[in-house]
């Protein structure tokens, strides 16, 4: 059979960010964990509402300072890395450092400030469900930070290296998308675990 | 009432062509009601079959001749939509506004009725407690459950281990008893006779043998069995059973079981104190005979593997003075 | 190219006049009617380059040698690996099912205690779901879609690879725990508090939970490869609405397993830590309650069927379109079928849990939805029987399993709709009747399919055809065997025979059929060794396949059989539904040109419409995604014994995701 060329791409860029496969992916594995998030608070909703009390007779629920604080310094960071990929679009790759570094301690901060709040819970997870609750939605969640921590910390250290250019930018890009992801995902679990018991 | 002359001349008429545990037996109004729903079900579903499997080898009738043209545009999506969407249609209406209707009649949870049992699954018998009006308990039994005909049973279904199903197809779908949980299940026999239950969710080793019986009898022959059932042992006069109520002591019987009225107040095991009265061992898994009491105590393992019950070993005088004593607690 | 491309059976030509005989409905498409590009002025021909052939194929090649079996990257490699190992565990989990049948051949049987009895019965549920049905159905479309898309390999071969060994370890580890009878015996549903440690203190349900999240996390990544393959690298010109169905059908699959499979992995996750730490998520004692168990475990397991029907609708579409050479009537209506299933499957989860006492009117909800299922499946049914109607239809052994499938898989969904009636299935739920009901969906609507799909697509895994004459005997097989087998279980369940049982009374009355059912099921069993022993044979004594053998629409047999390492010489451009039967009528084809041979380029189209927007580098083959999932495995495996595993994985995955996803030096040739 005779063939001949109908689009020629050598053309076309090796460079896309929106348009690569791997930030479609990435919001792929978000949308996976996205499911995870959503299926964790509403069983946390449904064990709330079909128990007689809650948190258990006796407790008070969770005090509201530190997890709210977290939550500022969560969505002070994804402001730290819209900063950092300004940066490297304009070709400025101390401020892409200095953008990461930043959001890093704030991520880090957070690590630190649930630590302490865990820590000063009176109640253990295999006490009751509501403890089971508290240390696994906060665990699963600072698991979370702690690995999009350790995952920008590589992206600085390339960055470091000079690997980012404002045309390589992909890593940036999509760690991005999934630092985001991480910190916002507190919103539904701030929600459920700290004000659900207060509001019902 | 004229559906409820209909649906009581169904049960008879399909009661006789079945095997003993069929929900197409149906003993009662609910399940002859659901049997009906199989009938309708079964001729519907067969006309659909019937016309998918012919239009198919309608369609294929060219394949060793000559290829027709493709099916008109037209005809193709009348195909479709008829068969596709219209025919699904009538189903779903169908099935949803039988569903509702059947369903909603068979869970009226709410009405009064004129007795409660609350049966318990447990690993792997039913345990069978008859409270009277203020919930307090009447008598204690296991394995077998005794109705009267034609009066609505409330039954309450619990479990304090694992996931059991309470099923006694001739007279009621299945509930689930789940631990920390209540069920209600409504019985109301329409005739006498012996039906089989058995264990519908799958609960460990011996899900298979975790049957029970439902026997329905005659009201008043119901009141004089429950006032029986009722009644507490007395130490036996006779010394050949005193002598198989002091084995049954020595043996550690009454840690699991109890014989009212005795010092074995044991509740892990079923409740023994009217034993002889009931017709099967192991939850429905042997007849309640001498020898087969004697092989069951001897070695349960052999009977009903993974049992709960431990095996005794007793000397042939001590033995035999047991199953005495047993099989004297009608 | 190859001297072998244009040698089509003989009738041909009448087939492809017929085929186009209604242009209203088959030839529509975007753009113009096809003709149009032959009255462009004549492009220039393009010839390949014996060389660049040849440094194409280099770049593209598999490693080999010991080590190379660890490395290889390239789609239709992994695509061959699962479906291979899948196969393996659809025969041992076959094997089970037989052993269970001759247990329960004659009442009070005591072939097999119940203790060995519950393990079967879990593992071979647990096995012939996750580790066949799944894992087939996305091998298949691993192998078939990026040919099928015209692109060279999936959006991430690595995380590909990753994908297998992940299910490879997680597979092994959970059929050796049957080896050394420790497997779970709680049912591939683990109903809590039967599966919490108090009830089953053995390893079994830990493993179970661990291996299936392993065997989660690579349906996940297959799912994602998937998406993001068939959204961004279709070939040029392939808009959404000429996707074959067969791609239709592995995207909403794939979109299904990511909204699914999240349910299983929080609930095992949630189930573990009962069991490890003692939460007390399903412990009522605690708070905790046994039903959101069910609730989380339905929500998966009920789109779970569909994730393993669809795509075998989809290959049944494909197969009824070749063995007619007929344009699929109804492509939009089969398309939107497909995508409606996908999303009504995730409204039924409560018909499950019809028997837990939930309230009456709130469940009416699920009787109805699960009732509507019926329509998008009896829509794609017509549709087929609207394309096969007149038409001469090649009876061998692929469109066969699909005959066999048309009455298989009505009897199964006639059965569903009633179980779908809340009185009626509370009378045969749980009993025979579902299990009747259930594999007729399954075997029926998956595994016929499935076994279709293995004799059609075999020339493009191997090279070779399967044998014709086997293909019929196992088919004849399969087909008597499975009605023997499952059809007299419908009436088991209706006199009221429980599922799950190892054993039965005499008194009961089911010993008759039972032991009928069990003939079948040997004969079942003879049928589909006979294909398996077929599949092994061919390898070595099937006939060489010529190009486009059962002469299909679609691009996967744009190439040789088998094809080479870049799958396509050039990526095509498409016009139509039907690329394959243009060109043969144009004589003609446009490709894309522009990419390089000297590393693994791929071209990057729009969403919706197709269009070059970008070119990708793919990586090349190495250990990395298989030392990640060692990585994996320890942490998953040791967590079961000390909690530090936890940490020690999460590093161990750590640096191995760093060492597969660190950028290759120089970074200036990108």
């Amino acid at each position: 059979m005779r063939q001949y060329s109908g689009a020629d791409v050598s053309g076309l860029t090796r460079f896309s960010k929106q348009k690569h496969p791997l930030y479609v992916g990435i919001l792929g594995l978000i949308a996976i964990e996205l499911s995870v998030v959503a299926l964790l608070t509403v069983s946390c909703l449904y064990l709330m509402l079909t128990a007689p009390a809650w948190p258990p007779a006796g407790l008070e629920p969770a005090p509201l300072l530190w997890p709210s604080i977290n939550l500022g310094l969560l969505i002070a960071s994804m402001a730290a890395m819209r900063v950092a990929g300004n940066r490297i679009t304009a070709g400025d790759r101390r401020g892409l450092i200095v953008g990461l570094l930043t959001a890093v301690s704030l991520h880090a901060l957070v690590l630190v400030f649930r630590s302490l709040e865990m820590a000063a819970y009176d109640f253990r997870w295999d006490d009751h469900v509501y403890g089971s609750l508290m240390w696994t939605i906060s665990g699963f969640h600072f698991t979370h930070v702690a690995s999009a921590i350790v995952g920008t910390l590589v992206v600085a250290i390339l960055a470091v290296k000079g690997y980012f250019t404002p045309e390589r930018q992909l890593g940036v890009v999509v760690d991005t998308l999934y630092w985001n992801f991480v910190s916002a995902a507190w919103i539904p679990f701030y929600l459920a675990l700290y004000w659900g018991p207060r509001l019902i | 009432m004229i559906h409820r002359t209909a649906a009581l001349s169904l049960v008879l008429l399909l009661a006789a062509c079945s095997s003993e545990q069929a929900m197409t037996a149906p003993a009662s109004e609910d399940a002859a009601r659901v049997a009906g729903l199989w009938w309708a079900f079964l001729g519907f579903a067969s006309f659909v079959f019937a016309l998918v499997i012919g239009l198919v080898i309608a369609a294929m009738r060219t394949t060793f001749t000559e290829p027709a043209m493709p099916i008109e545009t037209r005809r193709g999506w009348t195909l479709v939509i008829g068969g596709g969407v219209v025919l699904p249609l009538i189903a779903v209406v169908g099935l949803v506004g039988s569903g509702l209707w059947i369903g909603g009649v068979v869970a009226r949870n709410e009405e009064p009725a004129d007795l409660t049992v609350e049966v318990a699954g447990k690993r792997w018998w039913w345990e069978v407690i008859y409270r009277d009006a203020d919930g307090e308990e009447i008598a204690r039994t296991a394995n077998e459950i005794v109705l009267p005909v034609g009066r609505t049973a409330r039954v309450l279904l619990t479990s304090d281990n694992v996931i059991h199903s309470f099923w006694a197809p001739n007279l009621q779908g299945k509930t689930d008893m789940i631990p920390g949980r209540v069920n209600e299940s409504r019985l109301t026999p329409a005739r006498t006779g012996r039906f089989r239950g058995q264990c519908a969710e799958f609960c460990g080793v011996q899900h298979a043998y975790m049957a029970f019986v439902v026997e329905v009898i005659e009201a008043d022959a119901f009141d004089a069995w429950l006032a029986r059932q009722a009644r507490p042992r007395t130490v036996p006069a006779d010394p050949l059973l005193r002598r198989g109520l002091a084995v049954f002591l020595e043996a550690d019987c009454g840690t699991c079981h109890a014989i009212r009225g005795t010092p074995a107040e044991g509740e892990m095991g079923p409740d023994l104190t009217h034993l002889a009265a009931r017709e099967t061992l192991a939850a429905g898994t042997i007849p309640n005979t001498k020898g087969h009491l004697a092989g069951w105590i001897g070695d349960p393992q052999k009977v009903k593997p993974g049992v709960l019950m431990p095996a005794t070993a007793l000397e042939p005088d001590d033995q035999e003075a047991l199953l005495a004593y047993l099989t004297s607690l009608r | 190219m190859d001297e072998r491309r244009e040698d089509g059976r003989p009738g041909d030509v009448d087939w492809r006049e017929r085929r186009g005989a209604d242009p209203s409905e088959s030839r529509e498409a975007p753009g113009g009617p096809p003709t149009e590009e032959r009255q462009e002025p004549l492009h220039p021909a393009i010839e390949d380059d014996a060389e660049e052939t040849r440094r194409l194929a280099e770049t593209w090649a598999a490693p080999t040698g010991f080590v190379g079996w660890f490395t290889p990257v390239n789609q239709r490699i992994i695509g061959r690996r699962f479906i291979v190992t899948a196969f393996v565990y659809f025969v041992l989990a076959g094997l089970l099912g037989v052993a269970m049948r001759l247990q329960l051949a004659v009442p009070e049987n005591d072939l097999l205690a119940p203790d060995i009895y519950n393990q079967f019965f879990t593992v071979h549920g647990t096995a012939m779901m996750f580790l066949f049905a799944i894992p087939v159905l996305e091998g298949f479309a691993l192998f078939v879609v990026p040919m099928m898309i015209g692109t060279r390999d999936m959006a991430f071969p690595r995380l590909n690879a990753f994908g297998y060994y992940v299910y490879l370890i997680g597979s092994a580890i959970f059929f050796l725990m049957l080896v050394v009878g420790m497997a779970p015996k709680a049912g591939w549903f683990n109903y809590v508090p039967l599966a919490g440690k108090l009830y089953e203190p053995g390893i079994g349900v830990d493993i179970w939970t661990t291996m299936i999240t392993f065997i989660e996390v690579s349906a996940l990544t297959a799912a994602v490869e998937l998406i993001v393959t068939i959204l961004k690298l279709r070939a040029p010109g392939m808009t959404l609405n000429r996707m074959p169905v067969f791609v239709w059908a592995s995207l909403v699959m794939a979109f299904m397993i990511v909204f699914a499979m999240p349910a299983i992995i929080v609930a095992s996750s949630l189930l573990i830590l009962d069991r490890l730490v003692g939460t007390g998520f399903f412990v009522p004692e605690m708070g905790g309650d046994p039903l959101l168990w069910q609730h989380l475990f339905w929500f998966f397991g009920h789109p779970e069927v569909y994730i393993v029907l669809v795509p075998a609708l989809g290959i049944v579409s494909t197969i009824v379109t070749t063995f007619t050479q007929r344009s699929l009537f109804g492509y939009t209506a089969i398309v939107i079928s497909i995508v409606a299933t996908g999303f009504v499957s995730f409204g039924l989860w409560v018909h499950h849990m019809f028997a837990t006492g939930l309230p009456h009117l709130g469940m009416s909800f699920f009787m109805a939805a699960s009732a509507m299922i019926a329509i998008p499946n009896g829509v794609q049914v017509f549709c087929w029987i609207a394309t096969m109607w007149g038409s001469r239809i090649r009876l061998a052994t692929p469109m066969l399993y699909v005959l066999g499938f048309f009455w298989v898989f009505v009897m199964g969904g006639l059965t569903g709709v009633m179980v779908a009636s809340i009185p009626f299935d509370l009378q045969v739920h749980d009993t025979y009747f579902l299990v009747a009901h259930f594999h007729y969906v399954l075997i029926g609507g998956s595994v016929m399919p499935v076994i279709g799909a293995l004799y059609y697509w075999y020339p493009q895994l191997t090279g070779r055809m399967m044998n014709e004459v086997a293909g019929k005997i196992s088919f004849a097989l399969v087909f008597v065997g499975f009605n023997v087998a499952f059809f007299p279980m419908h009436q088991l369940g209706l006199d009221g025979m429980p599922r799950r049982v190892y054993t039965y009374l005499e008194e009961s009355g089911w010993g008759d059929l039972n032991l009928l059912a069990t003939i079948g099921a040997v004969v079942l069993a003879a049928g589909f060794a006979t294909t398996m022993v077929n599949a092994l044979a061919s390898l070595r004594w099937g006939a060489k396949a010529r190009r486009n053998p059962w002469d299909a629409e679609t691009l996967e047999w744009a190439t040789e059989s088998p094809p080479p390492p870049y799958n396509h010489r050039h990526i095509p451009i498409v016009k139509s539904r039907e690329p394959v039967w243009d060109w043969r009528e144009m004589k003609e084809r446009p490709v894309v040109t522009g990419l390089r041979s000297d590393r693994r380029e791929v071209v990057v189209t729009s969403i919706l419409d197709a269009e070059p927007q970008a070119v990708q580098v793919l990586p090349a083959p190495t250990i990395w995604p298989f030392l990640s999932a060692v990585a994996a495995s320890v942490g998953f495996i040791g967590i079961l014994f000390h909690p530090i595993f936890f940490v020690v994985s999460f590093f161990l995955a750590f640096f191995s995701f760093v060492g597969w996803f660190w950028p290759r030096r120089p970074w200036q040739e990108d």
